[in-house]
């Protein structure tokens, strides 16, 4: 895919970021700009091609490995911190009772 | 003696994997022990490396430094560490009680000492993200360590925005490796210098800076930041509003640092932001009146004037003034809500106008408030005077930005006249509760700030390695400025804020909602990408 | 209406800067691809570079990875533990009965993909995956149980414990390397004296106890969300 594709991603997530008045869908989109970002490092690491990198015998063109390692890194984040963010939200439903921002934010503090 | 910042790390994280396994009430014990160990290892680093820290260059498994992970320390972290060390010092004395009960706690509170102290020495981009994302887990679950509604809330909303802004942290870091071949701070650093006007390295700094702007609740991006602070356990607030926010304003220097040779003109443009932070956050916390709520935006505005100092990277008088202030900040935050912590655990009340008669029934803890709010309003003799003086000295001949540090200081006087309401009145009966503790905590923030108030010059050529001998607090002005900016400050209070106007009313009323944030987050890109990419 | 067109210009600006901005980047792109190929696998023992670069080069950033989990593990626990104040929560009990259809292809699948799971962790030096990937797949796996088995109990301070327990271990084995090379976070065994199959000992070590402990901590997710939802 061309970086160009996947920056679209990034900014539907952004779109979605700033539109959306659904927790969850918020959290989504968050995970949309995450997976756009994720896209772009490994397209970026294999623009010029290259077979895998794993290396049995000589190999003379192979992708950049350290996107890909970082990217490992990123999913994992994403993956804890999503899910961090999605327990929060049933937390928030169980005290609220709905999981519309506008209706969680309105409602003043110490009720 | 060369892997100290290595063992600075891991031994707050080893302390907390030991609290959390073995769930004992010895083990608390064993959380002052880590703290002890810390305090040796760092004055033991300090008077090895101090003066040259060229030597402090770590790369993990001895590889290449262009592919490992490497450590560097200078004056910037070397004090930043240590006023980590003493703010985690002053969180565990203080909720070392509550403690006893809650290993949980110690074990995310220990952890995040472990991952703030990494934060500050790392030299690896993506190392950085890794840490800043960790930082933003455990903030969260502290926020929402209470388990109320508002905590939950509060948390949700600073986890996902702040996972927003970190996303573009890492976009950056993206087109810094493919640009440059490496991840490597100082690597990066000295290769800019042959590409200065690319397109690619202005929109990554964009993105580092709408990170950096998010992270440190510069306006318009703060709406996470009074949710936040005005929620947690105090505790947890004074570790949060003192020490951790300023953990993007280390990011802003790090990163301009490292941007340093790219011909990028950002001090104007950084320097109105701070102005406006200042002036917004003092806006939002006249008119509020819950006590935490208060003391939040007051964090924003005192973060605008750091930032009008940190601005000037390359005007060492105003930058030490910034840097300064991060400090002075920390000390007289961390007091202030600590004390209102105490206040309002007696009162069982957040409200400002509902607290009467502290100074009879809590004498010892107002005696601390005082003098907080004395180092917060910049009073001479306490420490908030001699940073923000350094920064006043850098501008006073630029007539608009003097004015403008002089309303935020009219507006913080009479915030905190607002507040010394809670001091007067009849004594009246709370909870009695003894806390040898949780006093000993606030006494040793009020010394420390009084101690800096009065022996700045020994300490910050000593220290920080640089001479502020120029700052004189004994003149009349400084003496005048102050009671002009309270006489002002009480009348705009008796007049203005106490009668509870409409427009008043209507700010306090005021809640971002949370695409409001995200959409200007977005516009924040756009008008950053407009002032360094197409001006 | 008129924000929603606003904020369509203002992503298309972004976008338009990103094009421009590739178009630099061609000039001067670069990656550190022929360094990995040239010294990659002599100097770490393993084939996968992306397992090299993630258990060697840049071990400091799986330790915190792995640290991440950990935190996550906890904060989710601590906070989906029941207190009186939650007015709302309504405990629904699972009406629905898995398919018997499911269940069978579940008991079928279930150790195809626990050996798949050990096979990605063990292989990881050689062949694509490693620790985290691995671990993902064996806690899947363990995730299928509960399709097959609804009501089935698990103690999770156990989980929690072991898992933390495996995090020092992870921590010790990391850092063994100070006593042979005289430095943090790399193999133990010295690449300049030891040969390749003694370096993957260290790789395979420590790949098995990331991936278990991946495993061990997605599941103690998996069964918070679980309690949540009964």
């Amino acid at each position: 895919m061309d970086p160009m594709l996947t920056f679209l991603v990034i900014l539907i997530g952004m779109y979605g970021l700033s539109t959306s008045k659904n927790i969850i869908k918020s959290v989504f989109s968050v995970t949309i700009i995450e997976s756009g970002v994720i896209l772009l490092f490994l397209n970026l690491g294999n623009w010029q091609g290259g077979s895998i990198p794993i290396i049995n015998g000589a190999a003379d063109l192979i992708a950049d490995p350290l996107p890909q390692a970082l990217m490992i890194t990123t999913i994992v984040i994403g993956s804890t911190v999503t899910a961090l963010a999605l327990m929060l939200c049933i937390k928030v439903f169980h005290h609220y009772g709905t999981v519309e921002w506008r209706e969680i934010l309105r409602r003043g503090e110490g009720k | 003696m060369h892997f100290i910042p290595v063992y600075l790390i891991f031994v707050p994280v080893l302390a907390a994997l030991f609290i959390y396994v073995f769930k004992s009430r010895h083990m608390n014990w064993l959380a002052l022990a880590a703290q002890a160990v810390l305090t040796v290892l760092l004055v033991l680093y300090y008077r090895e490396f101090s003066g040259q820290y060229e030597n402090t260059l770590i790369v993990f498994g001895g590889w290449n430094d262009r592919i490992g992970i490497s450590l560097v320390n200078d004056e910037i972290s070397m004090s930043f560490m240590f006023l980590t060390v003493f703010s985690w010092w002053m969180v565990l004395i203080y909720t070392f009680e509550q403690g006893k009960t809650n290993h949980n706690f110690l074990f995310f509170l220990m952890f995040l000492e472990g991952v703030f102290l990494a934060l500050l020495q790392t030299n690896d981009l993506f190392n950085m993200f890794v840490f800043i994302e960790l930082l933003s887990i455990l903030v969260a679950v502290l926020i929402a360590f209470k388990k109320t509604g508002d905590a939950f809330r509060a948390g949700l909303y600073y986890l996902v925005i702040s996972k927003a802004a970190m996303m573009m942290f890492l976009l950056s870091i993206i087109l810094v490796y493919n640009s440059f071949g490496t991840i490597n701070i100082l690597l990066v650093r000295e290769a800019m210098q042959s590409t200065d006007s690319l397109t690619v390295v202005r929109l990554s700094y964009v993105l580092f800076m709408v990170a950096v702007m998010v992270k440190s609740a510069f306006v318009p991006l703060y709406s996470w930041l009074p949710r936040a602070h005005g929620v947690a356990e105090s505790g947890i607030s004074a570790l949060l509003s003192g020490l951790v926010v300023k953990g993007g304003l280390y990011l802003f220097i790090r990163l301009n640092q490292m941007y340093e040779y790219a011909n990028l003109n950002y001090a104007d443009f950084f320097y109105w932001i701070g102005a406006l932070t200042a002036v917004v956050g003092v806006m939002f916390a006249l008119s509020q009146k819950d006590m935490k709520q208060i003391l939040a935006y007051h964090t924003i505005s005192q973060i605008g004037i750091v930032m009008m100092g940190l601005s000037k990277l390359h005007d060492p008088d105003m930058f030490i003034g910034g840097f300064l202030h991060i400090f002075n900040h920390a000390l007289f935050k961390s007091l202030l809500f600590l004390g209102a912590g105490v206040i309002i655990s007696a009162y069982r009340t957040k409200k400002v106008t509902d607290i009467r008669g502290v100074m009879r029934t809590m004498p010892f803890v107002s005696v601390f408030m005082i003098i907080g709010m004395l180092s917060i309003t910049g009073a001479p003799f306490f420490n908030g005077f001699i940073s923000k003086s350094i920064i006043k000295y850098g501008i006073v001949d630029s007539g608009i930005r003097y004015w403008i540090l002089f309303v935020v200081n009219i507006g913080t006087a009479t915030s905190f006249i607002k507040m010394s309401q809670i001091f007067f009145g009849p004594k009246t009966m709370t909870i009695r509760i003894r806390k040898p503790l949780k006093n000993f905590a606030l006494m040793s923030l009020a010394f420390a700030c009084v101690m800096l108030g009065n022996f700045y010059i020994p300490i910050s050529e000593g220290f920080f390695g640089f001479r502020v001998q120029y700052i004189d607090i004994g003149t009349w002005a400084n003496f005048f400025d102050y009671f002009l900016a309270l006489t002002i400050g009480y009348v705009f209070y008796r007049f203005v804020i106490a009668p509870d106007p409409v427009p008043v009313r209507y700010i306090r009323e005021h809640k971002m909602t949370f695409q409001q944030a995200n959409y200007l987050f977005v516009v924040m890109i756009v008008v950053l990408l407009t002032v360094f990419v197409w001006w | 209406m008129i924000k929603h067109v606003i904020l369509i210009a203002m992503l298309l600006a972004i976008y338009a800067v990103f094009t421009v901005s590739l178009q630099d980047l061609e000039q001067i792109y670069q990656t550190s691809a022929d360094y990995f190929r040239e010294f990659g696998v002599d100097q770490t023992g393993s084939n996968n570079l992306v397992t090299a670069i993630l258990l060697d080069y840049r071990l400091f950033d799986s330790l915190f990875e792995a640290g991440i989990l950990l935190i996550a593990v906890s904060g989710i626990i601590w906070i989906s533990k029941h207190d009186i104040e939650e007015k709302n929560a309504r405990f629904m009990l699972d009406k629905f009965k898995t398919p018997d259809l499911f269940v069978t292809f579940s008991r079928l699948v279930y150790p195809l993909m626990l050996a798949f799971g050990f096979y990605i962790i063990i292989n990881g030096h050689v062949s694509p995956g490693g620790g985290f990937q691995g671990g993902a797949i064996v806690a899947t796996a363990i995730l299928i149980l509960y399709y097959i088995d609804a009501d089935k109990e698990t103690n999770i301070g156990m989980i929690v414990t072991v898992e933390k327990f495996l995090y020092l271990t992870i921590l010790i084995i990391a850092s063994l390397s100070i006593f042979t090379r005289g430095t943090f976070f790399t193999n133990v065994f010295p690449y300049e004296t030891s040969s390749t199959s003694t370096q993957v000992i260290y790789l395979v070590t420590l790949n098995i106890l990331i991936g278990f402990k991946v495993a061990l901590g997605l599941w103690a997710i998996f069964t918070a969300f679980l309690k949540e939802g009964r």
